[in-house]
């Protein structure tokens, strides 16, 4: 606190009434435990939604009665369990950062929107990408399977509305990254005044 | 570091200290009762686990600060980075169209929630300023923990107080 005289808004900040300001020791290290129970258990949501997803899709590969069909549920799997593991990764569910002590606010703001750009920037190669295998050999399978014109249009049709969603979810993430970018950018001019 | 300065007891002071001023800074990052509790809770937990790594190469006041900011700014940033245009910075707020409004607004009442609105609109790290600022902490100290030159410091905090002024319709000398 300064010496300087306080200003009407200073003073108004200063003496706003505020809950919850004290916690003991003993309080914080429960509250600490409970977090990260609750990051635990946020975790372990995510993994069973994954498993939940997945029971389908494990149903069809092992009752699956030739190669190709294995194959594309097989694919499916792993692409879906590459995701989830991507999406641990990047930090969807997470607790904070240790650099939050030791970098000053312009470092760690920084540091924050380019780790969510580089996320968004690279949508394809954890998101999208893992499920495009299976997909594939899906349509390849069923191309040889039902060799009928009516049953290929059914397919493309079907691959059309596949591919306009990844479209979307990656301009919406190329977008996402613009914005981040112009905010990255703004604080580096500040970095330099 | 001495006997007395264990995570524990540095945590204690930290609370003692600059607890009131923390509850005042998360309720300037987050306007949601609930999701302020929930901050303000992360703020302390990430003060107290902190302790274990503080080597007294800052003040314990800069440390508590920049923990508590960084904290905040993490949280802003998850809560709304699907709508991050909802946040702006102090050169945009000086130049809103509709600045009389404002001003005439401003003129009519001087209160706490006019100025909590306009300070949870800003970026963080302008948040950041501003908050400070208003708790009093001098253009030195708001440098070492927000990492700005000491220039764009003591020019953000003249704007600040140019804007502080409008909105309580008060001259101040600097």
């Amino acid at each position: 606190m300064t010496n300087e005289l306080r200003n009407p808004a200073q003073k108004l900040w200063q003496d706003q009434p505020v809950e919850g300001v004290t916690m003991s020791v003993e309080v914080i290290r429960k509250r600490a435990a409970k977090f990260e129970r609750k990051i635990r258990w946020r975790n372990v949501r995510e993994y069973v939604a994954a498993l939940i997803a997945a029971v389908p899709l494990g149903y069809f590969f092992v009752t699956a009665r030739d190669v190709f069909a294995r194959i594309t549920f097989g694919l499916l799997i792993a692409g879906l369990a590459w995701m989830v593991v991507q999406l641990h990764r990047k930090g969807s569910v997470r607790s904070m950062p240790t650099e939050v002590s030791t970098l000053t606010s312009l470092q760690f703001y920084r540091a924050e929107l380019e780790r969510q750009r580089e996320a968004v920037n690279t949508v394809w190669s954890w998101y999208l990408a893992p499920l495009i295998p299976g997909l594939l050999v899906y349509t390849v399978w069923s191309a040889i399977r039902s060799p009928r014109p009516s049953a290929w249009l059914g397919l493309a049709l079907l691959d059309a509305v596949i591919a306009s969603m990844f479209y979307v979810i990656w301009k919406m993430n190329v977008r996402a990254a613009r914005c981040l970018q112009r905010m990255i950018d703004e604080l580096k001019a500040e970095n330099l005044r | 570091m001495t006997v007395d300065s264990t995570p524990d007891a540095l945590y204690h002071d930290a609370a003692r200290l600059h607890g009131a001023a923390l509850g005042r800074l998360a309720r300037a990052y987050e306007a949601d009762a609930d999701l302020r509790r929930d901050l303000l809770q992360e703020i302390h937990i990430a003060l107290w686990r902190s302790f274990s790594t503080f080597d007294g190469r800052c003040s314990l006041r800069t440390w508590i600060y920049r923990v508590a900011h960084n904290v905040a700014a993490s949280h802003v940033l998850h809560q709304r980075r699907t709508r991050p245009e909802a946040m702006v910075g102090l050169e945009e707020l000086e130049n809103l169209p509709d600045g009389d409004n404002v001003l005439q607004a401003a003129e009519r009442a001087l209160s706490l929630d006019r100025l909590l609105n306009m300070i949870q609109r800003l970026k963080p790290l302008d948040r950041h300023v501003i908050l400070s600022y208003l708790e009093g902490h001098d253009a030195a100290a708001i440098s070492e923990i927000t990492g700005l030159s000491p220039g764009n410091v003591a020019v953000k905090i003249h704007r600040i107080k140019s804007l502080l002024a409008c909105q309580f319709q008060q001259g101040e000398t600097r």
